[in-house]
């Protein structure tokens, strides 16, 4: 089933104003089909339609008035076929199509053929029309999967989904390294004779990642062959053992692309601390108990440290922005042609940092809003871009509370965390060519 | 670089330099390197020599000796002749790839420029570094002078890439001693090495290679369904190509005397053995004195030959055996230390190869030559004079410290 | 394996059926699939019938599912293949043909049938029911010729039916022995003001009558009797007295059944291998724990997803919440909704909040129990049926907003769910 667009709410920066309502109204004539509703204390709340893939409307329609359009996503209603018995309105828990009596019929959310009219008429960014899903599936849909099925990943994690996009885009004509760590661990290299992907791919040591694919470029590039040679190595193989290999690499720049997939910690052998674990922490050696709690000290952040390596590209990326990991996959790999590029994709785990497996891309999706993940890229040539600016972002609370790890957490400790964010975000924007990039 | 194509000629070289020049005759495609005393200005020459357009392989400098061996590895899954050096605590910061080489049946070559192990804090030569890692799988080489060293360097790439054997080599010569001896040495005409070596074909095996596309070392083993089978079978056939090393070896070794007109003993040799009575083992570069220490003897009318060990690892046992048949006491002279045994590792080596033969007879430790010291004529004459009371039977319990008054 | 045999066997083509048929093949992409359907023609919805009869929906324009639709799935149709008996035993159905099919798993989704009252006389005159295509086509044409039309029952299908004729321009009669009309959905205040606008479309709303006795005036007419002794002239009556579930085939299964056929919560019968969704199963009611039929269209889509999933081993099978009244109802460009038990009179724990819009503006009805929702009945007020059935069926506390949600209960109801999703 393909990926298609949707309209997003964000209740936070709604004011209730109704401009949406107003510009949907008067685009359709008559009544507006997205409904915003006070939710008490002051938040508001919304009905639209969701365009479900799995449609109950649909299923529920006796004159086969409504159905999905595959090709653009819309769940499509004929008024010649309808009998208004109003059936559909019982499949809906969005209330997403209506009765509306001044019509005589239903009504729902067509998205105007691709460019809502609500989505502009929002002053206060509080809808997103998310056609990223879509334009990604249009691009990518046809090339070949290079992954097995039926990877032993815990549930929920985003490894499988970036390394499936990954593996997709850059094809067969590829070596891939996956260092020991959780990428691996789901049987990406394989097991027992049995291969985990159709491409070249091999286990590195933890620490030497990026020096062996160096050595791979190097051969083929003295034999005049053009291979893309990517690294899949989780932080401990980047930030901790694996960093001089890294840092060499870079330093030589080589012409690979260096994806670090950062849960924050050594998952794969138990949720141990690693030099990228966030303070405040839990891990299971930086456990809470009476004396200590948690991680004591900040995390590295690396993507900080490859900026002063020379790379031709350094980016960081969330899988709750795909598009915008894959605007950077595109640029990484061009970009590893001349030199060395590296990417920085941060990958809750729903095991090691106990969360629900459901919530991982509100998690990554949070972490951005919250600010405490910052999606950019740098070359020494433009300096630093935000790709992604939070002008108003969460408070980190917002984020960590969704979260296992930090549960022990009291105001104190919440608020340095809040403050390292701060500064951060502070520092980043020194990188910025021009500070107003950041906008 | 004006060597001349098709002919040999003379020139006058370290050690180090002589396996630099040994390393452009065979022509590897991929070089990495970092300095570490005293393999320093081995590198150096490789770098200059391919500054200077002679070696066209491409150079890697990188930032340790662990990314060194890492990027070697990567390159010889791509298809890549490979060649390093290193040193005592390069070769202990090496250490993770390096033991992993041998499993993934990588061909490369890498010269140990032997020195002694830290600590006390030193820099100078000893073959206690290599001896550390003679369990790793390694072929493990040992040359007495500059001219084998050049040799032996090209000889270690035939070796190493020979489909019975597929294994790393350590071509293995004494700090200070060889790489700073400086001495006359012919070198090999580079179309003869070219005809003698052939086209490097190193993974055929294994391959990181979009056109072959495989999995490289997935996880092997466990419990799991044909996981013990699989791993047993990799560890069996890591065996027997590091037994089928010692012919192999030998055949080369003949081709290359045929060849370039130098027979050197492939495994141990046999210097006036005939009608001993008592032998001393040597390893490395000690055996020039050695020689010397038993010409100097038969001149005085002793009956002493000398057994050196350059195939060091795999052991060859039934070559030492067929030596030792020949005496009635050894000596044998270790630069370093098994620290298991209170004896020198080759004296353990050959403890165990008499106890796998009906042979029996009396063996002398000597430990000599640690940290840079040197292994004088002197030295020997007390190797022989003790080996000789040990022939009428009157063994020391434990190792003689050579230097241990210098 | 035979080419009459399927690994699932799909008995009934409508709602639950082509639901379970989806259902299924998300999880097993494989196993044969064969859905028999007792009809000439390709699937269609019993609920599109009224519409057909009156000319609005064209009948060659109300499938379900079409030839394309089958293919995309990996199903196979077998059409006028009525199963008349169930060996569950053999795990084999025979049809009326005296055709065979074997099964290793069975789902019967057979709808239901009209009942016909035992009326004097009633067999002995022309009379319509509306189950099947053919009797919509068949209504439809009489409607051509008549003049004067009489519907027995005031159900949804009687008063869809009754809607279509007098907008067609005939002189329409209902006759209902209840005092209501719709009464198992609305309270007797929302029928009132359901019947008044039939009255103003000029339909004569003949409440809790009796039909006495009928008989043949001139060849396709009849006169009709009722208790008050009433007579009317019918050129087209319509027996629309109710529906009972088609579980006929199922004499001598041994399969337990009660006014329908008995299911628990993933729609499995007591017979090994035989399922049953829709208007012929009787499965547990949300709100008494009693099991109903609960004859609607959503339920039989809800029940027969159910089913199909569970046939296929679907691992994310959610079992049935339970079953709950549920109705929306467009009539004369009016819109009715209700859901849950929308009629029950107040007491015994029960609040009801009603508020009549002034006799003007709509209708609406809340009933409460321990401030959680259990029914709402609305008459021109827009309101989110399909909302208001998962507050039910999660049994959303509305302590903390009852004020709202009584003023305001389409937003109130909105922003609960809206919370919920996020």
């Amino acid at each position: 089933m393909p990926s298609q667009d949707t309209i997003r709410f964000i209740p936070e920066r709604c004011d209730g104003c109704g401009d949406c309502m107003t510009a949907c109204a008067k685009a359709k004539g008559g009544a507006s089909r997205i409904s915003i509703v006070g939710s008490g204390g002051g938040g508001w709340d919304i009905a639209l339609c969701r365009q479900c893939g799995d449609p109950k409307c649909v299923a529920n329609c006796p004159a086969g008035a409504l159905d999905k359009h595959y090709g653009s996503g819309i769940v499509g209603w004929s008024q010649d076929l309808c009998v208004d018995c109003h059936l559909c309105t019982i499949g809906c828990a969005y209330g997403g199509i209506v009765f509306e009596s001044a019509a005589g019929h239903v009504q729902k959310c067509d998205l105007c053929d691709g460019t809502p009219a609500c989505v502009p008429a929002c002053g206060k960014g509080a809808l997103e029309h998310l056609s990223a899903a879509a334009r990604l599936h249009e691009t990518h849909a046809d090339k070949e999967d290079l992954f097995v099925p039926g990877l032993s990943a815990c549930q929920g994690c985003n490894s499988e989904l970036l390394i499936r996009h990954t593996m997709r885009r850059i094809g067969r004509n590829s070596v891939v390294a996956a260092p020991p760590g959780c990428i691996p661990g789901m049987g990406t290299v394989g097991y027992n004779g049995q291969t985990g992907a159709k491409m070249p791919i091999f286990h590195p040591l933890l620490t030497n990642t990026a020096a062996m694919l160096a050595g791979v470029k190097r051969q083929y590039e003295r034999r005049g062959k053009d291979i893309t040679v990517v690294a899949l190595a989780g932080d401990g193989g980047a930030v901790d053992v694996g960093f001089q290999s890294l840092s060499g690499a870079a330093e030589r720049g080589e012409r690979i692309l260096f994806i670090c997939v950062d849960n924050e910690g050594y998952m794969n052998t138990g949720m141990q601390a690693s030099g990228s674990t966030p303070f405040g922490s839990w891990t299971s050696t930086t456990p809470v108990g009476t004396v200590e709690r948690g991680k004591s000290t900040d995390g590295k952040y690396l993507p900080q440290l490859m900026m002063g390596h020379g790379c031709a590209y350094v980016a960081t990326a969330s899988t709750a922005f795909l598009d915008d990991y894959h605007t950077k996959l595109e640029k990484a790999l061009a970009a590893s042609r001349t030199g060395f590029a590296y990417l920085h994709v941060h990958a809750p785990c729903p095991t090691g940092w106990r969360f629900p497996a459901a919530m991982t891309t509100e998690v990554c999706r949070r972490q951005v809003e919250s600010n405490f993940v910052t999606l950019w890229e740098f070359t020494a040539e433009d300096g630093l871009r935000f790709t992604h600016a939070v002008d108003r972002p969460r408070p980190l609370s917002d984020y960590v509370g969704m979260i296992g790890k930090y549960k022990h957490l009291g105001n104190a400790e919440i608020e340095r965390i809040q403050a390292s964010v701060n500064r951060r975000v502070a520092f980043l924007k020194g990188f910025c060519r021009q500070p107003s990039a950041a906008e | 670089m004006n060597q001349h194509v098709n002919s040999s000629r003379m020139i006058v070289c370290d050690g180090n330099e002589a396996a630099a020049r040994a390393v452009v005759l065979a022509r590897p495609d991929v070089v990495s390197v970092f300095p570490i005393t005293p393999q320093s200005s081995l590198v150096e020459s490789l770098a200059q020599f391919v500054a200077d357009g002679a070696l066209g392989a491409e150079l890697i400098n990188a930032e340790g000796e662990h990314s060194v061996l890492s990027a070697l590895q990567g390159a010889c899954l791509a298809g890549a002749r490979t060649y390093t050096a290193t040193s005592g605590p390069g070769l202990a910061f090496m250490f993770e790839p390096y033991v992993r080489t041998p499993g993934l049946r990588l061909p490369m070559v890498v010269s140990l420029v032997t020195r002694d192990m830290l600590s006390p804090q030193c820099v100078w030569g000893g073959q206690q570094d290599a001896m550390t890692v003679r369990e790793c799988g390694w072929i493990q080489i040992y040359c007495e002078d500059v001219q084998e060293v050049l040799d032996t360097v090209v000889m270690a790439f035939k070796l190493a890439e020979h489909k019975d054997v597929l294994l790393p080599v350590n071509v293995c010569h004494d700090g200070n001693y060889l790489s700073y001896g400086v001495s006359r040495v012919e070198l090999p005409a580079a179309e003869l090495v070219d005809q003698f070596l052939g086209q490097p074909e190193v993974n055929w095996h294994i391959a990181l290679d979009p056109e072959r596309p495989m999995s490289v070392d997935p996880l092997t083993g466990g419990t799991g369904p044909g996981g013990a089978a699989s791993f047993v079978g990799y560890r069996k056939s890591q065996v027997r190509g590091m037994a089928a090393a010692l012919e192999v070896f030998s055949d080369i070794h003949a081709e290359w005397g045929e060849r370039f007109g130098r027979h050197w003993a492939p495994l141990v040799e046999e210097y006036r053995l005939e009608d001993a009575d008592i032998a001393i083992i040597t390893i490395g570069s000690m055996t020039g004195a050695g020689k010397d220490a038993v010409d100097a003897a038969r001149d005085c009318g002793q009956k002493v030959g000398l057994i050196k060990v350059k195939t060091y690892r795999p052991f060859p046992r039934e070559a030492m055996i067929a030596a030792l048949g020949k005496v009635k006491a050894a000596g044998i002279v270790d630069r370093s230390v098994s620290f298991a045994w209170d004896c020198g590792p080759l004296h353990q080596d050959v403890m165990t190869a008499l106890f796998a033969s009906p042979l029996r007879l009396p063996l002398v430790g000597f430990i000599g030559g640690l940290a840079g010291a040197d292994i004088t004529a002197t030295h020997f004459e007390r190797v022989i004079a003790e080996t000789t009371r040990a022939a009428g039977g009157n063994v020391p319990s434990s190792p003689v410290w050579l230097n241990e008054h210098d | 394996m035979t080419d009459t045999h399927a690994h699932y066997l799909i008995v009934g083509s409508s709602h639950a059926g082509r639901e379970a048929l989806a259902a299924i093949r998300m999880a097993d992409p494989k196993g044969r699939l064969v859905m028999l359907s007792r009809e000439g023609r390709m699937p269609y919805s019993p609920t599109i019938l009224p519409y057909v009869a009156s000319g609005r929906s064209q009948p060659d324009r109300v499938g379900l599912a079409d030839a394309e639709w089958f293919t995309e799935n990996a199903a196979e149709l077998v059409l006028n293949a009525q199963v008349v008996a169930v060996d569950p035993a053999a795990r084999a159905v025979r049809l009326a043909d005296g055709r065979r099919w074997t099964y290793d798993k069975l789902l019967l989704a057979t709808g239901a049938e009209p009942v016909v009252p035992p009326v004097k006389g009633l067999d002995r005159v022309r009379y319509h029911v509306l189950r099947t295509l053919d009797d919509a086509l068949s209504i439809r044409e009489r409607s051509t010729q008549a003049r004067r039309a009489v519907v027995l029952g005031a159900g949804l299908v009687g008063m869809h039916a009754a809607e279509t004729m007098a907008a067609a321009g005939l002189d329409v009669t209902m006759v209902e022995m209840r005092p209501h009309v719709l009464a198992e959905y609305f309270d007797p205040k929302a029928s009132a003001l359901i019947r008044q606008t039939f009255e103003r479309h000029s339909v004569r709303m003949m409440m809790g009558r009796r039909l006495l006795w009928a008989m043949e005036t001139v060849p396709g007419s009849c006169r009709l009797g009722l208790d008050d002794g009433t007579e009317l002239e019918a050129d087209l009556l319509l027996v629309a007295a109710g529906v009972r579930p088609a579980m006929a085939m199922l004499a001598d299964s041994g399969i337990t059944i009660d006014k329908g056929i008995l299911v628990d919560d993933r729609m499995r019968t007591a017979a090994p291998g035989i399922w049953a969704a829709g208007d012929v199963a009787q499965a547990r009611g949300f709100l008494t724990g009693v099991p109903v039929v609960n004859g609607t269209l959503p339920e039989a889509v809800e029940q027969g997803r159910i089913a199909g999933m569970d046939m296929a081993s679907d691992p994310d099978l959610i079992p049935y919440g339970g079953g709950i009244p549920l109705n929306t109802y467009g009539f004369f460009g009016r819109h009715a909704m209700a859901v849950g038990t929308a009629a029950v009179p107040e007491g015994d724990g029960i609040e009801t909040v009603t508020d009549e819009g002034n006799g003007q503006n709509g209708y609406c009805r809340i009933v409460l129990k321990d401030n959680r929702l259990i029914g709402l009945a609305a008459i021109d007020r827009v309101m989110d049926a399909g909302i208001l059935w998962r507050l039910i069926l999660r049994r959303t506390d509305l302590s903390p907003v009852r004020q709202q949600f009584l003023s305001h209960p389409l937003e109130t109801a909105r922003a609960l769910m809206s919370r919920g999703w996020r």
